[in-house]
This record gives structure tokens, sequence and C-alpha cells, in this order.
């Protein structure tokens, strides 16, 4: 009888124990779903309407941000500095001061190959974009009511689709003037097509951006301001592909719209002194990235840090060639000399690095007053005129063309030097107008493509450590270098792009490699 | 009511085989914590109640006796030496198994073992010590931890290191000088009964305990000093630069140099400048620990609680580390039935870190330029300066001097157990943890210091607060029989953690202030949270017939937030068995063989801890545009992943022969399914990598571990270990490699290929006639056979292949203990064969004229330069070098190495000293560690760390915080 009641309350301690146990390990190691604290889920996009806000503005920021690639964050990469130097590194207007491993180097030496970090990269994060604004676009394009707002956001992603691909086409690709049927890039349009995929013509990828950004300027009436796409933006873009194209009367067109839309002015000699770093507020900006002081990438990392130093700011190693400063040495009074400046010591000398003179660019310093800051322009009112000026250089109208490069020139101080219709001797309409606008465009993201679209050599026959097996001790400034390799590289020479990333064509062998 | 009455037991203990005495032999009174030490002369006296007493006589290495009391008042015994091979009891994590019943393999270092090596942490303790667990100290930084890695490399995305259990529960804390002992489980015999945590193996860390009614006093003092060890890496001096550089002005055509050229570019006066960067960022550091003690145990309750203070200053200039940890155990016998446990451990850290490119700049720049001005003030430099030599126009001594890197964290950690025994067979047990941490990192840069961050100065503060818990509760069962025992637990565990981390960065600091509030622009903040959960379902059972079979099987059930819902739970079972042969009857009476053990295992473990949201399509927000909130892509979805899980299967046997040799030897194969791979896309698609569960991964190997004693006599020992571990790793199942890239340098995964084997073009030397690198060109046929070989000096037309491989062939250590009376010299090696390391330094520090501003190594001998057409050379012409720095095999050397670890000479004080100054034991002595490296690797170190991550490539040695030799003398004291 006592055995009895002993096991029943030992059972029903022992149930006790157990109960209380499970409710607390029930409680404690309940598994519930966890989601990110800091990152939206993609199937919940379509059902915020700040995901594709939040998603839109995060294409820009891709523009300007580093991203881990490869396994680390670089700072070296990020879109911005690539596109910077992959292009005006390999032109006239810029020498290289200093040897370095770092893969920027081969732009000034042409030794490219497969694996250099900083193509892979551009490449990668053009093509994250694109998969952001392909993400968005079928999301939109099923919203059967769009308002004004979200058909704003829809042209911003064409545009930045059409943006990305035509600069994919730019370093990767022959220029459409010299062979439209050559191996273009790959267009990507949806986010669920196959991952193995050729490479488009370059007429089908021109075919394609035009596409995109007739749409887009259609769907842009709520403009967020120059720091985003507009319509506007849209139609210069438009201008410009139709010039490379060789279409001088589209080109002509489109720089008309935005010429006439009343929108933009150019800024004149006094006010482009400071343009730059004022960029975002100035009428003649049509479309810039914008760079806060969140986004100062100091010494490692900012577009500047190669290009100026002041004294710490940056690594300061290329330098304005002579070339360039050779081409606008005739008038000193052009305010564009604003953005070219030498590092003197103390009795008054041009300081030498390794034997170059210093002439550091300042385009893109200054912002807020740091060195490092800018906002980088895409777009501005100054190359519409000289897009349409080139096409009328091209369809014979010198008069007109001309006309457009003095409206250039007497915003820039040099109204006592216009030609008035009048070309001088030894040059055509053409040359007068490429050489405006080289003069112009300088460092930002034209040369390059400016020389070889309009098959022509690029001369370097400069001192510059482009100069294979330079030594400083072989400088001597008052004569120009010779018998070096690569001093004069003609528009066919294959190295005028650059080769496709080794990561793209291991992973997609319908990618086919460049020559 | 008159008092339980009690009498005085009186004895002494000795040796049966010797008729030594024994002190410190365990007297106590059966089911008590009653219990007392004999002293030196092996003489005892215990207090004992006069009804019903069994005294029990326990000591290491003797076979515990009970006697009946009755009525006696002295009670002398002859203790037998034990079966140590069968006998010791182990702890496996959820129970305790005596050695005879293990059927898996596992190896148990005692802290015995240990002592002479002084580190805050445990891995270093265990290098060479247990066969098939490979230790690596990728870094000599101070407070770094060892990496371990347990049977090779089992996954390719996943950390890889083990679990880790502190007496009885996941986690936790402890110092080094709190460990009785560690015991590690390899097979998943035995790490079965953690399944998703235990791809890694597990280790098991049991803290010192209470065992006598004396409070005994432990105190331990350590004081030495640590100098940094560069290994065969030297840094020319400045005259050997200056001459060095003469091969810069070497005209090609004709072979001379042009040496009025180089006069007037290199002064001649340069020859005389040489400061040496080396010895002015490395300098020899002090360490200290020191170590305090107290335990008891009598009949209710018993504790122990244990303070540590170590303090070691690093050999790079202002860097160091410091912890103080305290460590506490109690338990308490309420009942004869109810036993509860509290244990607590808190520590502190605070540490002062580096920047890299402090010790980038320490070896490279050049032994011309003086840092410090004539005052003797570290130098200001920068872009400006004119007279400063080194490629980079920066002084690391006065970015040090200006600029601070701090961690610093404390952590708690509670346990609370609670055994009830229900009936003598069954009882149920509840082990609770909880525990918090928090860090905190403080990097700061002055504005003064020149570089990027030059009149604006720069901080960045971050914190952490990371606490969660654990519970287990078990009911366990025992039949102990003459034939049939079965034993056996079932329970279920439940864990959660919790993580939110906080920082804030900025710029534009006042002078002399290095807090956030400060900061004036660029401002940004970081911060957020994650959490994760685990249940689980835990089972096992054990049965043994006659003590001869042995049989184990166990069950666990893991379900985890970290995978999607349709993927979230997970089976781990596994069973294991053992034929204990020695105690077969055609055995037992072998006198030559003391041990002879047959066991087999098989089971499955899983690994769970591949970061959260890997399933999820993500977009990031941590970015802004124009100051607004902007999402990124970065994560493509698979809605599908699942688990890692690893089958695995051992055999193997443990024989002791004579009493002096013990051979355990381990087979073991296993084959980790369902790899958690990045696998590439390609990069039009706008990611890198989609996670994919895709592909195996084969470890098969073998574990030898020889433990003899060679000599064993009343006055002198000698014993003498060996441990060997070969593994050969296989990937499988993946129909397209995948290549991981860092720094430019390659290595691929491929079917039936190793893990890390490096894919790189492949140097064949220099061109005798022109004095160009050369390297090797492949063409294939459309199935991918190589059709010919030849060599080309255009780096673009290299053609990257296999050429290394980072893991192993074999490694291991040796351990020799001599004692002859009181003086004993115990040393340790250990060795690694057959890895392959890639020296990227050497890209800077070798680099044929590239960067003429960088200080160059000493050259090893052998390597000469080409001048002029027919030098049969190592080096190219340095005029003639294009892209010879790029990666590829010049700079993949072989690692294997043997270290002389640690050499302790200890002397222990004669006992009538002793008694003099009323102490136990009073010993003292000295040890070296790291004292020896035989390696041909000709850079730092061969030591390079094997776990991927974020800036690191296993098996790359990038400029690293150099190992250290360090210089000890220890005092310890038993009172």
């Amino acid at each position: 009888m006592v055995l009895n009641f002993k096991n029943t309350r030992m059972k029903t301690r022992i149930f006790q124990y157990l109960l209380l146990s499970g409710l607390l390990i029930s409680g404690f190691g309940c598994v519930k779903d966890v989601s990110p604290s800091d990152a939206i889920n993609t199937e919940s996009l379509a059902t915020t309407q700040d995901g594709i806000l939040n998603v839109t503005n995060g294409c820009y920021a891709l523009f300007k941000d580093n991203i881990e690639f490869n396994g680390t964050v670089d700072m070296n990469n990020n879109y911005l500095r690539q596109y910077f130097q992959l292009c005006d590194f390999a032109s006239d207007d810029i020498t290289c001061g200093q040897v370095t491993e770092d893969p920027l180097f081969y732009s000034f030496t042409l030794s490219h190959s497969p694996d250099q970090s900083n193509t892979r990269f551009f490449w990668y994060v053009s093509y994250k974009i694109i998969n952001s604004n392909n993400t968005i676009i079928e999301i939109v394009d099923k919203v059967s009511d769009k308002t004004n707002d979200m058909k704003q956001l829809l042209g911003e992603n064409y545009f930045l689709r059409a943006f990305c691909h035509f600069n994919l086409l730019k370093f990767y690709s022959k220029p459409y003037a010299i062979d439209p049927d050559a191996a273009g890039v790959i267009i990507r349009s949806s986010t669920t097509e196959p991952a193995q995929k050729a490479r488009s013509s370059v007429k089908e990828c021109y075919d394609f951006i035009i596409s995109d950004l007739k749409k887009a300027a259609g769907l842009m009436n709520a403009s967020r301001g120059v720091k985003y796409a507009s319509k506007e933006a849209a139609w210069a873009f438009l201008s410009r592909v139709y010039l490379y194209m060789d279409d001088e009367t589209n080109a002509i067109a489109y720089a008309d719209s935005v010429i006439n839309s009343g929108s933009f002015a150019l800024e004149d000699a006094t006010g482009y002194k400071t343009y730059f770093p004022n960029a975002a507020t100035s009428p003649e900006t049509i479309f810039l990235i914008a760079f806060t002081q969140a986004d100062n990438k100091g010494k490692f990392g900012s577009i500047a840090s190669m290009i100026y130093s002041d004294g710490n700011s940056g690594w300061g190693e290329e330098f304005a060639s002579s070339s360039i400063r050779d081409a606008m040495s005739d008038h000193r009074e052009d305010a564009r000399w604003a953005y070219i400046d030498s590092l003197k010591d103390d009795d008054g000398g041009i300081v030498k690095k390794n034997g170059i003179e210093t002439f550091y660019i300042k385009k893109f310093s200054y912002q807020d007053g740091d060195p490092n800051l800018s906002s980088p322009v895409m777009f501005r009112l100054a190359e519409m005129y000289l897009n349409r000026a080139e096409a009328y250089a091209k369809q014979g109208n010198s008069d007109k063309a001309l006309d457009d490069v003095d409206m250039i020139r007497q915003n820039r101080g040099l109204e006592g030097s216009l030609y008035n219709r009048v070309i001088p001797n030894g040059y055509t309409a053409l040359k007068v107008v490429l050489k405006e606008r080289r003069i112009e465009l300088a460092f930002e993201g034209h040369r390059a493509i400016d020389v070889y679209r309009n098959k022509l050599q690029m001369d370097r026959s400069y001192w510059g450590y482009h100069l294979s097996g330079l030594k400083e001790s072989d400088i001597d400034l008052s004569t120009k270098p010779t018998g070096y390799a690569n001093e004069i590289v003609d528009y066919t020479n294959p190295r005028i792009i650059y080769y496709i990333p080794v990561d793209e064509t291991l992973a997609n062998p319908l990618c086919l490699q460049n020559p | 009511m008159p008092l339980v009455a009690q009498t005085t037991v009186r004895g002494r203990v000795i040796d049966s085989k010797n008729n030594q005495t024994i002190p410190g032999v365990t007297v106590s009174v059966k089911g008590t914590y009653n219990a007392v030490l004999t002293d030196t002369d092996g003489n005892y006296k215990i207090d004992v109640p006069t009804s019903n007493g069994i005294l029990v006589f326990k000591f290491v290495g003797y076979k515990t006796q009970e006697i009946e009391i009755g009525d006696k008042v002295s009670i002398d015994i002859a203790m037998n030496q034990e079966d140590i091979a069968l006998d010791e009891v182990v702890v496996m994590g959820y129970s305790q198994k005596k050695r005879s019943e293990i059927a898996s393999a596992v190896s148990i270092v005692t802290a015995d073992k240990m002592a002479g090596v002084t580190t805050p942490n445990v891995a270093n303790m265990l290098q060479g010590k247990v066969a098939g667990v490979e230790i690596v100290n990728s870094s000599g930084a101070p407070g770094q931890e060892a990496e371990v890695r347990i049977r090779g490399v089992a996954s390719v995305s996943a950390p890889q290191g083990p679990l880790y259990v502190v007496d009885g529960i996941i986690g936790g804390s402890y110092d080094a000088n709190d460990v009785e002992t560690i015991t590690v489980l390899k097979d998943a015999g035995a790490t079965g009964m953690y399944g998703s945590q235990a791809n890694g193996g597990v280790i098991i860390i049991t803290t010192k305990k209470g065992k006598s009614q004396d409070t005994q006093f432990e105190f331990k003092a350590t004081l030495g000093k640590r100098v940094a060890d560069q290994g065969h890496l030297k840094m020319m001096s400045g005259s050997e630069l200056y001459d060095a550089q003469k091969e810069l002005y070497r005209d090609y055509a004709s072979g001379k140099i042009d040496i009025l050229k180089f006069y007037s570019e290199r002064p001649r006066e340069l020859r005389t400048r040489n400061f040496n960067w080396e010895g002015n960022m490395f300098q020899p550091a002090m360490v200290q620990n020191y170590y305090l003690s107290a335990r008891k145990a009598n009949e209710k309750s018993s504790y122990y609680i244990g303070g540590s203070l170590f303090n070691e200053e690093g050999t790079l200039i202002n860097t160091g580390y410091k912890k103080l940890n305290l460590h506490a155990n109690h338990t308490y016998q309420f009942s004869d039935k109810i036993r509860v446990d509290n244990n607590f451990n808190i520590s502190a850290y605070d540490g002062t870190s580096y920047d890299y490119m402090d010790m980038y700049y320490s070896y490279l720049s050049l032994p011309w330029d003086n840092p410090y001005d004539s005052s003797g003030n570290p130098l200001f430099v920068d872009g400006t300066s004119t007279s400063w030599w080194s490629r980079d126009k920066i002084n690391p001594l006065h970015t040090i001097k200006n600029s601070n890197h701090e961690y610093k964290g404390f952590d708690v950690n509670y346990d609370l157990v609670l055994d009830y025994k229900i009936t003598n067979w069954l009882s149920f047990s509840s082990s609770n943890r909880l525990s918090a941490s928090t860090t905190k990192s403080h990097d700061f840069v002055s504005k003064l210091a020149a570089g990027t961050y030059y009149g604006k100065g720069y901080i960045n503060e971050s914190s952490g607060l990371d606490y969660g818990g654990i519970s287990t509760d078990l009911l366990k069962f025992n039949f102990d029989g003459k034939i049939h025992s079965f034993s056996g637990l079932v329970g279920v565990e439940g864990q959660q953690d919790h993580f939110e981390s906080l920082g804030a960065e900025g710029k534009g600091l006042p002078e002399g202030f290095s807090v956030p509030a400060v900061a004036s622009k660029e401002l940004l903040i970081h911060g957020y949270k994650d959490a994760s959960y685990m249940q689980s379902f835990i089972s096992q059972f054990n049965y043994n017939y006659k003590s001869k079979y042995f049989f184990t099987g166990s069950y666990r059930i893991d379900a985890t937030s970290a995978f999607p819902p349709k993927n979230r739970n997970a089976h781990f079972p596994s069973v294991s068995a053992a034929w204990l042969v020695s105690n077969e009857n055609f055995l037992k009476d072998l006198k030559m063989v003391d041990m002879l053990k047959l066991r087999a295992s098989y089971g499955i473990t899983g690994m769970k801890d591949i970061g959260a949201y890997k399933y999820m399509g993500l977009f990031d927000l941590s970015t802004q545009y124009n100051s607004d909130a902007a999402a990124v892509p970065y994560q493509l979805a698979n809605p599908d992943l699942t688990w890692e899980k690893t089958e695995q299967f051992n055999i193997g046997f443990d024989l002791g022969l004579f009493d002096r040799l013990t051979i355990n030897l381990d087979y073991y194969r296993n084959v980790t399914r369902d790899l958690l791979i990045q696998v590439a896309q390609p990069l039009s698609v706008g990611f890198e990598k989609k996670w994919e569960n895709v592909g195996r991964v084969n470890n098969n190997g073998l574990e030898l571990t020889l433990s003899t004693i060679l000599v064993k006599s009343s006055d002198f020992q000698w014993t003498f270990d060996i441990t060997y571990g070969t593994n050969s790793n296989r990937l499988k199942g993946i129909d397209t490699p995948i290549y991981q890239t860092l720094n430019g340098i390659s290595q691929i995964y491929r079917n039936n290929g190793e893990l890390y084997v490096f894919n790189l073009p492949k140097w064949l030397g220099v061109d005798v006639q022109t004095g160009a690198p050369l390297w090797e060109h492949l063409e294939k046929d459309a199935n991918g056979n190589v059709t010919s070989r030849t060599p080309t000096s255009e780096y673009a037309d290299a053609t990257a292949q296999e050429v290394g491989h980072a893991l192993p062939k074999f490694q291991g250590g040796f351990n020799t203990f001599l004692k002859y009376k009181r003086v004993s010299l115990s040393m340790n090696v250990s060795y690694m064969y057959g890895n392959d390391v890639y020296n990227f330094t050497r890209k800077f520090m070798d680099n044929d004229g590239h960067e003429p501003y960088y200080n160059l190594m000493k050259w090893k001998s052998g390597w000469s330069r080409w001048k002029t057409p027919g030098d049969v050379a190592t080096h190219p012409s340095i005029q003639n070098s294009a892209l010879s720095t790029e990666n590829s095999s010049r700079y993949l050397e072989d690692g294997s190495y043997l270290k002389l670890r640690n050499v302790t000479l200890r002397y222990e004080i004669p006992q009538n000293i002793v008694k003099k100054l009323k102490l136990q034991q009073l010993a003292v002595s000295f040890s070296g560690d790291n004292l020896l490296t035989l390696t041909k690797y000709w850079g730092q170190d061969p030591e390079v760390t094997i776990t991927p991550s974020t800036y690191v490539m296993p098996g790359v040695s990038d400029f690293k915080y150099p190992p250290n030799k360090q210089y000890v003398f220890t005092l310890e004291v038993k009172f």
C-alpha cells in the first residue's frame, strides 16, 4: 500500500519535472523564422512602395560604392574611378608619373590582361546595376495603373540600363563607326534568362540602347533633379549615341531638344572656374552622380587621388600631359586652365616626380572644400554644343559647326579669339571641333573614344612611364622621346579596347574573348 | 538527540609493487564528500562516522580500493597500479565512460602533459599532442587564437573549427590554468551526439574541481621575454641595398652598368646610411601570467575558485593583450538524491592591435631613411617631403605614435546543473547555461598623422552585445550487471543566441580628442541585429556484454533557424562497437598484453554555421544615395538550401604492451555531402556567386599515436610519444571547377582535386639568351588533354595550371619527458610536411626592379640575377622583366617544417626545505617556446592560415604579425 502511494507520488514528480523542462525547452529553443535586420527580401519588393524607390536609388549608389568583389572590398574598386581611369589613362591627356602594381598602369602601357581587377570589377558592377534595373522594370511593368512618380522611376531604370550597356561597349567593343558588326557586349534585359549568353553585335546593342532611351524619355515627366536621370538627360544621351553612330541628323535633333528646352545654360568664364566643385547647383549640369561627405573615399579610392594631391590627400602620380597643355598653351586666359595646377617648389620651379613635371588635375576636387570630394558630371550642356558642332562639320556645314564652337569659347574667356566662321590654316572644320572638344571635355572620360571613333591615331610621344623601360635618367624635357613602343597607337590596334574578364569567359563559354 | 559519533582513523598507503609510500592519495568516506589526502610520507588521518563506514582509496594510476572501517582505527593499505588504459574515466560530453568502454576515436590530454606551455588559449597547448589534430598559429599577434582542424578540411564555405564544450555544456569560457583535462572527440561515434554542430570534431574541456578536505592552494607565476621570429626573412642593410640597386642601371645591350648615372641618382653617402627598420619596429616584449586557486571538498560540497592574470606585450611596438579571468565551480549535495552545481566564469580582456599598413612599411621602408628627427622624435613625412627615399611618403613610426587600435571585451557565463536521482538506475539532469558578452573596438588616427586622414583624423568605434543560453534536460538510466550492462539517456536541448551591434565612424576630430562625439564630418553610423534558435532531441544507448563487447548507438534530431522552413530539421544517427580482446579468456592471462581493443564506428554529423539568411534573395540597405535610403542587390535566392552532412566511418585499435608501450591506430573515411558552395555565375548576371548544395568532399586518413615508457625506475623516468596523421582530401561531384581568387592568386576546386589547390601560371625560370622571365604555355586538344608545353615570355600567354596545394601530406609531433629524482626535462616538437605556401610578400620584397623604392629581402644562397646572354640565373634581367612579379608558381614554396615548440626544464625544491616554508610543493622551471624552426621556406613563417575569409586565402603568406620566440621562468607553489 505504502509502496503504491510512493510510486504515484514519484510518478507525478517525474511528470512535473518533465513538463517543466519541456516548457523551458520549447520556450527556450523555439525555432522562429529570422529575417535580416538590414536587408530587403526580394519577394517583398513588389509589395512595398518604398522598395522600388530604394532599389532605384541603389542603382545610383552602385556608381560610387566600393562593393565586395572576389571576396574582398577593394577601396580602389568603384564604378566611376575605373570609368574615368580606363578611358583617360589610355588617352593623350594624362601622363603616368610613377610605375605601379595597380592595374590602372596597364591602361597607360596597353599591356592588358583578362584578369585585371579593374576591368573585371567594372564589368561586374555594370551588370549588377543592370540586374537591379531589370528587377524593377519587371515589377513595375506588371502594375496596370502607374502613378507619375512610378513612371519616373521606371524611366530612370531604362535610362540607367542603357547607360551601363553603353559604357560597357565603350571599353570592351570596337567603336560603331569602325565596325558595327563587331562583337558588342552581352545584352541583359531579363532576370530569368539563362546565365550563359553570347555577345550581341555592336549594332544590336546600339539598337537596344536607343529603344531603352526612347522609352525612358517618354516616361520621365516628374524629374527628381540633376542627381537622377531625367527626360533631358535621355535626350542628351541620345545625342551622344547618334553622334557615335555617325547619324548626324539625329545627333543634331536631340542636341537641339536639350539646348532649346530652356532648362540649361552654359557657365560663363568666371563661373566655369568653380563649376566642377559646385556642379550640383549649376545650370550647365544635365546629370551627375551625387557624392556626399559620407562618400568621400580619401586617398585610397577617390577619383581625385591619382591625379591630384595637396601633399597628403592623394597619391598624385598622374598628370596633365604636355600634349594637352600644348594644345591649350596659345591661350593662357582660357578659363579651363583653372583645372590644371602644377606643384611648385620654394623657388617657384615646377616640382618633378620621377622626372615628370607635376601638373595636377582638379576637375574631381574641392566639393565642400575637400580635395577628394566631387560629384562627377555625366552629361552637361557644353557637350551638346560640341556634339552638334561635330555633326554639322561631318555634314559639311562648317559655318554652323564653328558657331557652336564659338558659343563654347565665348563662355570660356576666349571672346577675343573666336573663329567667326573662318577655318585657320592647316585645319578643317572637323579638326577645329575635335580640338575644342578635347580641351573642353578633357579628363571627363571622352578623349580615347573620340580619337578612335574618328579613325585617328593617339600620339603619346611625350615623357611618362607609359613608355616601357623608361628610366628617370633618360628623361630630357627639352625634347620628345623617340624609339619607345606604343608612342603612337593606331585605331586598328586591338588594344584600344580591353579584354573581357576571365571570370566571364570561364563561366560563360558562349561569350567569346576579344583578340 | 545524540550526534552521529565520530572516530579518527589513521594509516599509511604504499605501492604494492615497490613498497614506496604514495603521497596525495585521496582517502574518503564512501558516498560523501568527506575526504583527505595522504601527506608526503603516505600517512593520512580522517574523521569517520562510527557506523557503516567504508573508506575509499583513490589515486591516479592505481586501482581504487574500498575497505570497510568496521571498528578499526588504523588501516594501512598497499595499492595496486592500475591499467590506465582500461579504468580511467573519460568525460564524453553528455555522459562519462571508462576508457575500456569507449568504442570511438577519442584522445585525452591531461594537465600534466600541458604544463610548461604559457599561453592564454588552449589550442596552443594541444600542438603536436593529438594525432589528426592540426593546430596552426597563423599570426603572432597578442591574444590571437590558434586555428584548429580535426581530420582534414571537410567543407568549402563553412567555418571548420571544432565545437567546444566546457564542463559538459556547449560553449562557455575558461582560462588555460583552470583546465584539468582536454578530451578530443574525432569520429562520429563520439561526436554524433552533437549532431549539426559536430562536423569539425568536438573538444571537451574539464576544469579543475575540489578534491580533498584540506583546502588546497595553488599559485603559479610566469615571467619572461619574447622576441619576434622573422624566420629566414632578413631585409637588406643600407649598403647591401645600395650595391643591389646598381643592377637598375645596367644597359641591356652592352651588359655594362652605367656607373656615372648610378652615382648621379644615388649619392655615395647613401651607402653609409643604415636604419634598422625591423629592429626598431619589432622589439623584445615581456610576458607575465599569475594564477592563484583554492579548492576543497567535504561531505556535502566541493568548490574550486581560480583567478588568472595574463599580460603580454606584443613584439610589434604599441601592441599587446591583457586578460583577467575568474573561474569558480561549486557542487552541493542537498541530499543523497539531489545535487546542484553552480559554475561561473568571468573574463575581461583589453588588447591593442595594429594597422596592416604599419606592418607592411616595417619591412618595405628603405634603410636610407631615418625616421627620427634631431631631437629623437618620429619625423613627419608626407607627399611634400623631398628627402624621403622610400616609395610611399609615410613614416610608420610617426603613424603608430599618432594612432591607436584598441579592443576590449567582457564575458560572463553562468551554469546551473541539477541532478536528481529518481531511483538507483534512473536519474534526471538539467544543465543550463546563460552567457553574455560585450566587445568594443576603437580605431583612431590623429589628424597629425600623415596620409589620408591628415588634418582630419579618423575614428571608428564599434560595440557588440551577445547573449543567449542553452538548456539540456536528460533522463539517464544505468543497469550494471555482471553479464549484461545497459545505460543511456534521452532528452531535449534548446539554444538561442542574440547579437546586436552598434558603431559610429567619422572624421574631423580636433587634436587631442578621440571619441566619436567630437567628429564633425563624414559621419556614418552602423548597427544591426541577429538571432538564432535551435531545438534538439538527443538520445543514446550503451550496452556491454561481460565488459568484453561494447555497443553504443545515438540519435539526434536538430531544428535550426538558419535553414529555410522546408529543410529545417535534420537527423543524425551513429553507432559504434568495440571488442576488448584483452578481456577474453585467451588473452586475459597473457601478461605481455595490457590491453587490446578493436573498434569501429559509423555516424552522421552536420554543419549549421553557414551564417544566416543564405537561402534568401536579398537587397542590402546599408548604403545611401544623395542621403536617401538605397538598396543594392546582394544575394540570389535559393529556397532549397539545406545542411551539409558528413558520413563518417572509423576503424581502429588500441594496444597496450608490457606496461610500456601503447599504440593507437585509426583509419577513417569521411564523406561530406551537399556541400554549401557559392557557385560562380557569369559576371554578366550581376552576381558573382549563388549558394547551392553541390558536390562532396572525401577525407580519408590514418592516425597513429605511439606512447612509450622507455625507462621507469624509482629515480628515473623517460617517456617518448609520437603522433602522426595523414589525410587525403578529394572534392567530388562538381561538374564545373570553382575558382577562388584573392589579390590575383587563384585556387581551383575541381572534381577529384583537393581543396585549396593553387591554379597559377607555371614559372619556368629565366631565358638564358634574353634574361626574360619564362612561364609555361599549354596547348590542349578538344578533350582538355595537354598536347604541347612551350615556354613563353608573354605573361598573357601563360596558361594557369595546378601548381601546388596548401594542405599538408602529413603532420604530427614528438614529445619526450625525462625525470631524474627532482629534475625533469620535457620537449615538444611539431612537424608538417608537403604543404605549399604562396609567399605573396616576395612580390614586393623580391621585385626585379619594379619597385626601386621598396627595400629588398636578402637572397637565398643559389639565387642569381641574369646579366648577359648565356647566364643561367634564377632571377630575370631587371631590364627585361615585364610582369615577372605577376602571380605564378615562382613564389610558391615548400612550407614543410619541423618546429621545436617547447623545451621545459623543471626542478622541484627538496621536501625538507618545502616543509620548513610550510608549503606542500615548490618548483621552478625555465622554458623556451618556438626555439627552432627547420624549413626551406624563405619567408617569415611557413605556418599560414587554413581558414578562408574576406581578406584571407588559405596557404597564402601575406605580411603578418611574426611568431615569437619566448623564454620564461615559472614558479609553482602548492600549499
